[in-house]
């Protein structure tokens, strides 16, 4: 690991890139921790919503949006109910699991993405089976799964996308969330959580061709769900903010983005997605895409590179304008008839969008 | 005696004016009252009585000195708010609730500290210059009760009050200055009752968020200091079970854990309404908005009502009411109950008329039911009563509108007709009135209608005060006097809508011709009602200008030609040359359509009887075109459906008949048959027949 440098790596976990915010919060945490955390609730609330220490250093929002929602979701993992972040795609919840299994236990890499053909070896333990057929089962034969190091290492376990998991391999879970406890049949044994253990999980509500949670399962959870933004402003920086850190790692030259741009792109996006224009005059139709801030923000990153290597270095429409267009038509049929009126009645209408108007036209 | 329960003050010479103190069991005036009457330590009122308070409208006065009056508003009405604000909360409620309410200690010294906050909060208010005389005065009249019972020897005098008080009792200006104030008051007499008071009425529930006010939670509070908010919680499982929300009490366990642990996070000594409100929100509805929304009012306001004891003085109106409810025999009575009333025996008059009477007052307590079968306009009414324990505060909310039923009944209905210019509504008014038996308002009601009608120039408003007027003209029990007064209002009525009717026709479109058509309608079965031949023919005349109409809307022309031909005034031949006339319209066959639905919408029994009228129809639809008649069709097809169905069967019969004439000649040109196909089924058909036929 010593070996790769900083420069090679595309993207560092959150506790390596905040590493230095982690000490010092640490540093000035006199608040009570739960067994095993790192960081007292207080101290974790501060690390994802941003403030000023009293050191004088200051921490940088990682959440920007309701913040009893972060709360809700601190105050779950303290009372060691696992956690569910429920939304749209695109409104920050594997982002936000990252984060808070880094404040809370120091490692955000115990992660088991969750796929249509996960495996129950996956969340459980697999096995080394050339041991296991020379030797016969034992200890050593095991190889553990995340949840089983984050059990042993009371450390908090992450679960991605667990409605793609198949019912019966997210059924196991049901077990170690409530006795805390996995069960090894074949040694005739068992793991026991140390203090600390949890789980967070994350599911999108969105997606067609999930498996709905069981009721037993729902009920071992918290449920959080977290909204997409709900003014342009919180919209608008959270763009902002993340295009600068990404811009960053893409060594894309540091040009600071365009805002105004940003604010077009946001706009257009929050349109669509409400279906009715900002001034409530105007009806809309939605397009089948979800159009989330996830979405704003590889828009505004891509328009960036082409900028910066196509172009002169500054954003312009006809940058964004294929992002725009690849972000809003998912659906080639209904999506196009869509867009093209959005264009037609609205953006052509705008005070000062038709560059935007005659590029995206340029791309139908 | 039970709370929540209100005191009510009231002038009995003019019942308008009335003030109610609500009392919950955690109210400090509550508490207090029950702790002298269980320790025998004597307790008394002191703010300013309102014997002054209610004979002069002091707080009018203080509304025309205008400048200063928002900053002190804002503190003197809210003291705690602005306090709240400075200590960096958005509500006062929950500052207060953290601050003082929740503490858990016995912590005298809470007092010690509000009183300083209150100090500095009037003084900065001081250094304004206007001041709120009526505050003034109530401090003043404290300062004075103090003064007296305390001149009785009393070892020890405790003062509960508000805490924007408190530092009156502690800077206290000379006895000279005090009776300077509350010299030569106005006083006027007063009487008191109890009433039965509910949470609902006391909180103030516009949906949840900052600054809404739990009684609920207050008297939960109060009532039990440990095991808060597993209570809280346990009652939020219960409403969503009854919900048909599966809530085990697992959840409720996780959903106590989860607000404690979120009260801790945010440094709250005890999980409040937020803390315990997001926590149900993300154990027990996975985080769904939805199901928690149809809990939460019940959940945070509560439904406890208070009871008070059969003894305690009542506002007149309520024991005007209870001394009828005895007369009548017809008792206050839970559960659902059925009557039928037989008009004619003067005892269930009456109790109709009372029933009537509690309705106009928006007391509900009997539903007047239609039956089916019976034909209406018999002699009985039928009424399903229930009294709900709500209507006792519906009640005295009435009580200032007079001290017996009637006058108040009376009272209300004037006031309402007062302040509407609706005709429709006062002319139903004025029904509701005559069945509740009001002269007073009914004689009120019909000038007010006079009143209006001459002011008034809208037609459409004038022909739907017309229909109910000519009804109560006709049917209603009305006494000689209001007869003729009512009968002058009609005529003129009836005068105007003459007169600006065929105005009020011209260029209107399909939606306001629809209105018009109902509205003609009605006036002129109001008419015929009421058999004044002088009205009839100044309406028949009106019918025939519509008839002709130029610019008119052929909904209207075609429906005027159908009433003048059922009053007589026209014979049948006319009717069918005015059909024709109007179907011979060339080319535009929507506008046909229209003159017909006008005409023929609602009984078709004209068509059936008249041949000629048969003939020209007929005639008509069989010459249209193709397209023409596809774009009529639907509108012809809403018209017939709009006759009986067995008239729409006989019309179906006497098409076929009248076809089948024609078919039959066809049937024998045997130059048309086609004998050798005719001659291949043969075969078949004596199979099926089983008989021999000859081929």
């Amino acid at each position: 690991m010593e070996l790769k440098t900083q420069k090679v790596i595309l993207r560092q976990h959150a506790e390596q890139q905040y590493a230095e915010e982690l000490e010092n919060l640490q540093k000035v945490d006199t608040a009570q921790r739960p067994p095993n955390w790192n960081l007292s609730p207080w101290a974790v609330a501060t690390y994802l919503l941003g403030g000023r220490l009293d050191n004088g250093f200051e921490i940088s929002a990682k959440y920007i949006g309701n913040r009893r929602l972060i709360e809700i979701a601190i105050a779950t993992l303290a009372t060691d109910r696992a956690l569910l972040l429920l939304g749209v795609p695109g409104t920050a919840k594997t982002w936000v699991s990252e984060h808070l299994a880094a404040a809370v236990s120091g490692n955000s890499t115990l992660l088991i993405q969750g796929t249509a053909g996960t495996p129950e070896e996956a969340i459980r333990y697999g096995w080394n089976y050339a041991l296991l057929l020379a030797k016969g089962p034992s200890h050593e034969a095991i190889v553990p799964s995340p949840v089983m190091n984050a059990m042993q290492g009371g450390k908090i376990a992450r679960v991605e996308e667990l409605t793609r998991i198949p019912s019966d391999v997210q059924d196991t879970l049901i077990t170690i969330l409530s006795e805390k406890t996995l069960p090894i049949p074949e040694l005739n044994s068992e793991i026991q959580a140390a203090k600390g253990f949890n789980i967070i999980a994350t599911a999108n509500n969105r997606d067609r061709g999930v498996n709905e949670l069981s009721s037993a399962l729902k009920r071992r959870f918290n449920t959080v769900i977290l909204p997409v933004p709900a003014t342009a402003e919180e919209e608008v920086e959270i763009v902002q903010k993340r295009v600068v850190s990404i811009g960053r790692a893409l060594e894309l030259p540091q040009e600071k983005p365009a805002i105004e741009e940003i604010r077009r792109i946001v706009m257009i996006f929050r349109e669509l997605r409400e279906g009715k224009t900002v001034d409530g005059k105007t009806k809309l139709k939605s397009p089948s895409s979800t159009l989330s801030t996830a979405e704003a923000i590889s828009v505004v990153t891509s328009g960036l590179s082409l900028a910066c290597h196509f172009g002169d270095g500054t954003l312009r429409a006809n940058d964004v304008a294929s992002g725009i267009t690849g972000a809003v038509v998912k659906d080639p049929v209904q999506d196009a008839v869509v867009w093209q009126e959005y264009l037609e009645t609205v953006v052509k209408e705008r005070n000062g969008w038709k560059d935007l108007y005659r590029s995206c036209r340029d791309l139908l | 005696m039970k709370p929540p329960v209100a005191l009510l003050i009231y002038a009995p010479d003019d019942p308008h004016k009335a003030s109610f103190y609500p009392f919950a069991v955690y109210s400090p005036e509550w508490q207090a009252i029950q702790h002298g009457l269980r320790q025998n330590i004597p307790v008394r009122f002191m703010d300013l009585p309102h014997t002054h308070i209610l004979a002069e409208e002091l707080h009018e006065n203080e509304k025309e000195k205008g400048q200063y009056q928002e900053k002190q508003e804002d503190i003197h009405h809210d003291p705690i708010g602005h306090l709240a604000r400075a200590a960096g909360y958005t509500d006062g409620e929950r500052w207060w609730e953290h601050m003082v309410e929740t503490r858990q200690e016995n912590d005298t010294e809470i007092f010690a500290a509000i009183l300083e906050g209150m100090t500095a909060l009037r003084k900065e208010l001081a250094n304004e210059q206007n001041e709120n005389l009526h505050e003034k005065r109530r401090e003043a009249y404290m300062r004075k009760t103090l003064r007296e019972t305390q001149k009785e020897d009393y070892k020890k005098i405790a003062v509960v009050c508000g805490a924007w008080h408190g530092p009156a009792f502690v800077n206290v200006p000379t006895v000279k200055s005090d009776n300077e104030l509350l010299k030569g008051l106005p006083a006027i007499k007063t009487k008191s009752a109890w009433a039965p008071w509910s949470y609902s009425r006391i909180s103030f529930w516009t949906g949840y968020g900052a600054g809404v006010y739990s009684p609920e939670w207050y008297h939960i509070l109060w009532d039990q200091k440990k095991n808060l908010v597993t209570y809280w919680l346990t009652r939020a499982a219960r409403l969503m079970r009854q919900e048909q929300l599966d809530v085990s009490s697992a959840h409720v366990i996780e959903a106590v854990r989860l607000s404690e642990a979120l009260a801790s996070l945010r440094g709250h000594p005890l999980p409040g309404l937020e803390e315990m409100d997001e926590a149900a929100l993300a154990v027990m509805c996975f985080g769904e908005e939805a199901s928690m929304r149809l809990i939460r009012k019940k959940l945070v306001v509560g439904d406890r009502m208070g009871v008070i004891p059969q003894d305690a003085p009542v506002v007149p109106l309520q024991q005007d009411l209870m001394k009828w409810q005895k007369t009548l025999r017809l008792p206050a009575k839970e559960d659902t109950r059925e009557y039928d009333f037989d008009l004619r025996k003067p005892t269930d008059l009456s109790r109709s008329h009372l029933l009537h009477r509690l309705r106009l007052l928006e007391i509900p307590w009997g539903e007047q039911l239609t039956q089916k079968g019976r034909s209406a306009g018999t002699f009985h009414e039928y009424w399903q009563l229930q009294w709900k324990p709500e209507f006792v505060m519906d009640l005295i909310q009435a009580a200032r509108w007079g001290n017996t039923v009637e006058n108040a009944a009376s009272a209300r209905c004037i006031h309402t007709a007062d302040h509407t210019d609706n005709l429709k509504e006062i002319a139903t008014l004025l029904d509701n009135a005559l069945l509740a038996d009001l002269p007073e308002a009914v004689e009120s009601l019909i000038s007010s209608i006079q009143e209006r009608t001459a002011k008034s120039g809208d037609v459409q408003q004038m022909m739907q005060a017309m229909i109910p007027l000519a009804r109560v003209m006709r049917y209603g029990n009305v006494r000689q006097t209001d007869k003729s007064m009512l009968k002058g209002v009609i005529d003129g009525l009836a005068a105007r809508i003459m007169i600006n009717l065929p105005g009020a026709c011209v260029s209107i479109n399909d939606e306001a011709a629809e209105q018009m058509f109902e509205l003609i309608n009605g006036t002129h079965s109001a008419i015929t009602l009421l058999q004044s031949e002088e009205q009839m023919q100044g309406w028949a005349s009106v019918l025939n200008q519509l008839a002709d109409l130029k610019n008119g809307h052929n909904l209207i022309n075609g429906r005027s030609c159908r009433l003048l031909q059922e009053m007589g005034h026209f014979p049948l031949e006319e009717a069918a040359r005015r059909m024709s006339l109007a179907l011979s319209l060339a080319n535009d066959s929507s506008q046909v359509a229209a003159w017909l639905e006008g005409f023929l919408r609602g009984s078709g029994l004209i068509l059936i009887h008249d041949q000629r009228l048969w003939q020209v129809l007929d005639d008509w639809i069989t010459g249209l075109r193709d397209d023409h008649f596809s774009e009529v069709l639907p509108l012809l097809r809403r018209t017939f459906s709009t006759f009986a169905v067995s008239e729409r069967r006989y019309i179906g019969q006497q098409v076929k008949r009248n076809d089948s004439g024609a078919a039959k000649a066809v049937l024998f040109d045997s130059e048309r048959l086609d004998y050798e196909r005719a001659g291949r089924i043969l075969p078949l058909l004596s199979q099926i027949l089983d008989v021999e036929i000859e081929t």
